[in-house]
């Protein structure tokens, strides 16, 4: 992902995440171009944990640049957060969906 | 040569053919084009005509020269060309063959010259190249042109010769024409036969103005029978058969036609006109050229004129431009009455004199836009509007299309149909329309598809004496129909806006309680959009012990937010009231938020304000909220444990931290439209916050900042809602407070 995150874009965003996690057992959502996130970035990270613990594939965040993180934190995800861990090196660089 | 860049010529080429498309005399045609030529292509240049009998006439010379410019001038204009010379013109003449000398040598003087005064005549143009070319028009030589290169260093070469030849096309074509101007009488008759069975109209008159002859075509344009009827006219006679008016609708006299202005030997550009036949009221747009004729000396002789029927062309123009003005101005506003009178305003007078917009409004049917070329009238409808109210029900022609929503035409108004048409009969308002010298209406229907029409746009002519038609009657309804639904659109988002704006009250506690020992302040920005809900909220209460103050922000927007900011609100009072605690209360929100279908997320600051032994306490719970500030002597520190969002998880974990609130300290809540604030390059952020803050003097002096600093930050539109809550600790001595105790919770009862 690349831009900002909010709103306005969520929705595609989501879309995008929604396609990818179709095709895969995992989901990396890589945010490191991502400038800036606000809180319906979060709700889409929430919602896509969600469905991965239903669904029993494995969702992992790169979570990028400072303010990124920062929000993470906000939200109640520590550095340390299971979210964070084991992103495929083999895919740390591509788009991440 | 360097005769200049290929822009030059091509500049030379079509001034030359700016002459051959004018009707200047021939000397003076042939003054024009020498002058074109010299210095720009040539130092020295000379034209001749050619007679019918093979005769040359020198028409003209030219040379560029530092002295004695005009002594050659006059010799070369007396020059006669010696018929057999082996070089030169009359060489080019009667091979019809152009000639270069690249370089000229004396052995070519001498060969040309036919004395040794005119060798030395030739010697003093200093000629080192020159051409010769013969001039043919319409199959025949007309002329020749000697064009010769020294003083100024150039010399000319194979392309000059060919750009040469092309000149002397334009130049032979405006020599022809200037010919034949002058021999028109000789034609006289075989161009009246023409002239008589062309399509455009055709008028000749002599300078005094007396029509001579007009040819059918014109007849017809000026709907007279015949062209005898036309000739027999004199010009104001025929004038007085229309109103002419200009476009931008100024009214002409016979003065300001071209065919006057020629008849004055002015030159007269092309005029469009809007001619409306005073007798039927039928409109014409006529493009009226004229040209003046000069006799061989120089006098006047003629004034033809030419005139072109561009109705349909103006017409299917005029039709476009309203439309698509109108429908910009209806796009551009929501304000719909002064969208409508834009609109009417529009159509004054490129097609009528006037234009009303009747809305329905119940069962009046009162004018909401008026628009006519004579502003006087306008108060005077208005005032008559003012004083005579117009019902649904009424006679009249705009209430009947509202109700049955057809579209009227009336071509013709007569006296019966203006009675029939004004909607009490009474004689005051006949006087009206009388007064306003109607001639022709049409009356659409503001109205939607299988819709029932909202109002009416009446269109109507009355001093253009113009008749309107079929085709003003499409233009109208298509303009009716675009009017119907940038009203309805205006209408529909005010309704919006409104229930956005209600239910954004509801949202929100109507005022801030009075606190004992705590002052607060708060502020409440909606994003831009006016029909859309936000999801922030804020609500303080009293609970059992002290105090509860909540800022919380729903993601997204619209039905379903409000829905849940709704919720949310509601649910962290009830339970604030009845369990006192904040984190018991934010999990029976989170409770709530989890048994909704849809992932409901909402992020909460909460504060309980409590006192102990005259000390002010916070205890401050975060559920994937940013950090509350704590204001404290002059700096400003974020207060808070992170934790997850209300309607995530089953267990969040929240934490509660608790500060102490000194006399004079601050407690700033804020919702993430605050930091999210878009600055030119940047976000506002937390930092920028804290800085905001940091000397904040009091709870109404932090918010002040906040809402100062945001104003100035900002870059283009708000993007979120942004809700300030400031919570100040006031230095007034000890504060009546109650004891906490588990029995609080069952006595008390929402304030």
């Amino acid at each position: 992902m690349a831009g900002d995150i909010d709103l306005t874009t969520s929705g595609a965003v989501e879309s995008a995440l929604d396609a990818a996690r179709r095709q895969g057992t995992v989901l990396v959502l890589d945010l490191r171009a991502v400038g800036f996130m606000d809180t319906s970035g979060l709700r889409l990270v929430i919602s896509q944990q969600q469905r991965a613990e239903a669904y029993g594939h494995r969702f992992v965040v790169v979570p990028g640049s400072d303010k990124v993180r920062r929000l993470f934190e906000i939200a109640g995800f520590p550095e340390e957060h299971a979210l964070f861990a084991g992103a495929p090196t083999e895919l740390a660089g591509g788009d991440g969906a | 040569m360097s005769a200049g860049p290929e822009g030059d010529r091509f500049a030379l080429l079509a001034a030359a053919g700016e002459v051959a498309d004018g009707t200047l005399l021939l000397a003076n045609t042939a003054a024009r084009l020498l002058g074109l030529v010299v210095p720009a292509f040539a130092d020295v240049a000379t034209l001749d005509s050619i007679s019918p009998d093979g005769e040359l006439h020198r028409l003209g010379s030219r040379v560029d020269a530092p002295r004695g410019r005009e002594e050659l001038e006059a010799a070369l204009l007396r020059r006669r060309p010696l018929p057999d010379a082996p070089v030169g013109l009359p060489r080019a003449i009667v091979s019809s063959e152009s000639q270069l000398l690249v370089s000229v040598t004396d052995a070519d003087l001498h060969a040309i010259a036919s004395s040794d005064e005119d060798f030395e005549l030739l010697c003093a143009l200093e000629l080192r190249s020159a051409l010769f070319i013969p001039l043919r028009a319409r199959g025949r030589a007309v002329g020749a042109l000697a064009l010769g290169v020294g003083t100024s260093g150039r010399s000319y070469d194979q392309d000059d010769l060919r750009f040469a030849e092309v000149l002397a096309g334009r130049i032979a074509l405006a020599l022809d024409n200037a010919t034949l101007s002058q021999t028109v009488t000789g034609l006289e008759r075989r161009l009246e036969a023409t002239l008589t069975n062309l399509a455009e109209a055709v008028l000749v008159r002599e300078p005094g103005g007396q029509i001579v002859f007009a040819n059918s075509a014109a007849a017809g344009l000026l709907n007279l029978h015949s062209a005898q009827n036309v000739v027999d006219a004199t010009p104001q006679q025929l004038m007085d058969l229309y109103d002419v008016f200009d476009e931008e609708g100024r009214r002409l006299a016979l003065g300001d036609l071209p065919s006057s202005r020629a008849g004055q030997g002015e030159e007269a550009a092309p005029l469009l006109v809007r001619n409306i036949i005073r007798a039927t009221g039928e409109e014409r747009w006529l493009l009226h050229k004229a040209t003046p004729v000069f006799d061989p000396d120089g006098s006047l002789s003629l004034i033809v004129s030419v005139i072109e029927d561009l109705t349909e062309v103006k017409r299917a123009e005029l039709a476009q431009r309203v439309l698509a003005e109108a429908g910009q101005e209806l796009s551009s506003s929501l304000d719909y009455e002064r969208t409508l009178q834009r609109v009417a305003e529009l159509t004054v007078p490129r097609l009528a004199d006037w234009c009303a917009v009747a809305m329905r409004q119940g069962d009046l049917l009162p004018q909401v836009a008026l628009a006519h070329v004579d502003i006087g009238k306008v108060a005077r409808v208005r005032d008559f509007e003012a004083r005579h109210p117009a019902y649904l029900t009424d006679p009249t022609s705009a209430a009947e299309v509202v109700r049955s929503g057809e579209p009227l035409l009336i071509p013709e108004i007569n006296g019966e149909v203006l009675s029939g048409a004004t909607r009490t009969g009474e004689e005051l308002e006949l006087e009206l329309a009388r007064e306003l010298k109607l001639r022709s209406v049409i009356v659409v229907p503001l109205a939607i598809a299988d819709q029932p029409p909202i109002g009416a746009l009446s269109l109507a002519t009355a001093e253009s004496g113009r008749r309107l038609g079929e085709t003003d009657l499409a233009l109208a309804s298509e303009l009716g129909r675009r009017a119907a639904i940038a009203v309805e659109n205006a209408r529909l988002y005010g309704e919006l806006s409104e229930i956005a704006t209600t239910l954004q009250r509801s949202l929100l506690p109507p005022d801030l309680p009075a606190m004992p020992g705590f002052r607060m302040a708060s502020l409440y920005r909606a994003a831009g959009e006016q029909n859309e809900v936000g999801g922030d909220f804020y609500d303080v209460f009293e609970v059992p012990g002290g105090w509860m103050v909540v800022v919380g922000d729903v993601a997204g927007r619209g039905a379903e937010a409000a829905a849940l900011t709704s919720l949310s609100r509601y649910t962290f009072r009830t339970a604030g009231k009845l369990l006192g605690d904040p984190i018991a209360a934010l999990e029976q929100l989170n409770t709530a938020l989890r048994e909704s279908p849809a992932l409901s997320l909402v992020s909460v600051c909460c504060v309980r304000l409590r006192t102990a032994d005259g000390d002010a306490y916070a205890d401050l719970v975060l559920a994937g909220h940013p950090p509350a500030y704590h204001v404290h002597r002059g700096s400003a520190r974020p207060v808070g444990v992170f934790a997850p969002f209300l309607g995530a998880y089953e267990h969040g974990g929240w934490e509660a931290t608790t500060i102490k609130l000194e006399p004079g300290d601050q407690l700033i809540l804020y919702t993430d439209g605050v930091i999210d604030t878009v600055g030119v390059d940047d976000r506002f952020g937390e930092e920028r916050l804290a800085r905001t803050l940091s000397d904040a003097t009091g709870a109404a002096d932090a918010v002040r900042r906040i809402e100062h600093a945001l104003v100035e930050f900002a870059h283009g539109s708000q993007a979120d809602d942004t809700a300030v809550i400031a919570v100040e600790r006031t230095s007034r001595g000890p504060v009546e407070t109650r004891a906490l105790g588990l029995g609080d919770a069952a006595r008390v009862a929402p304030n």
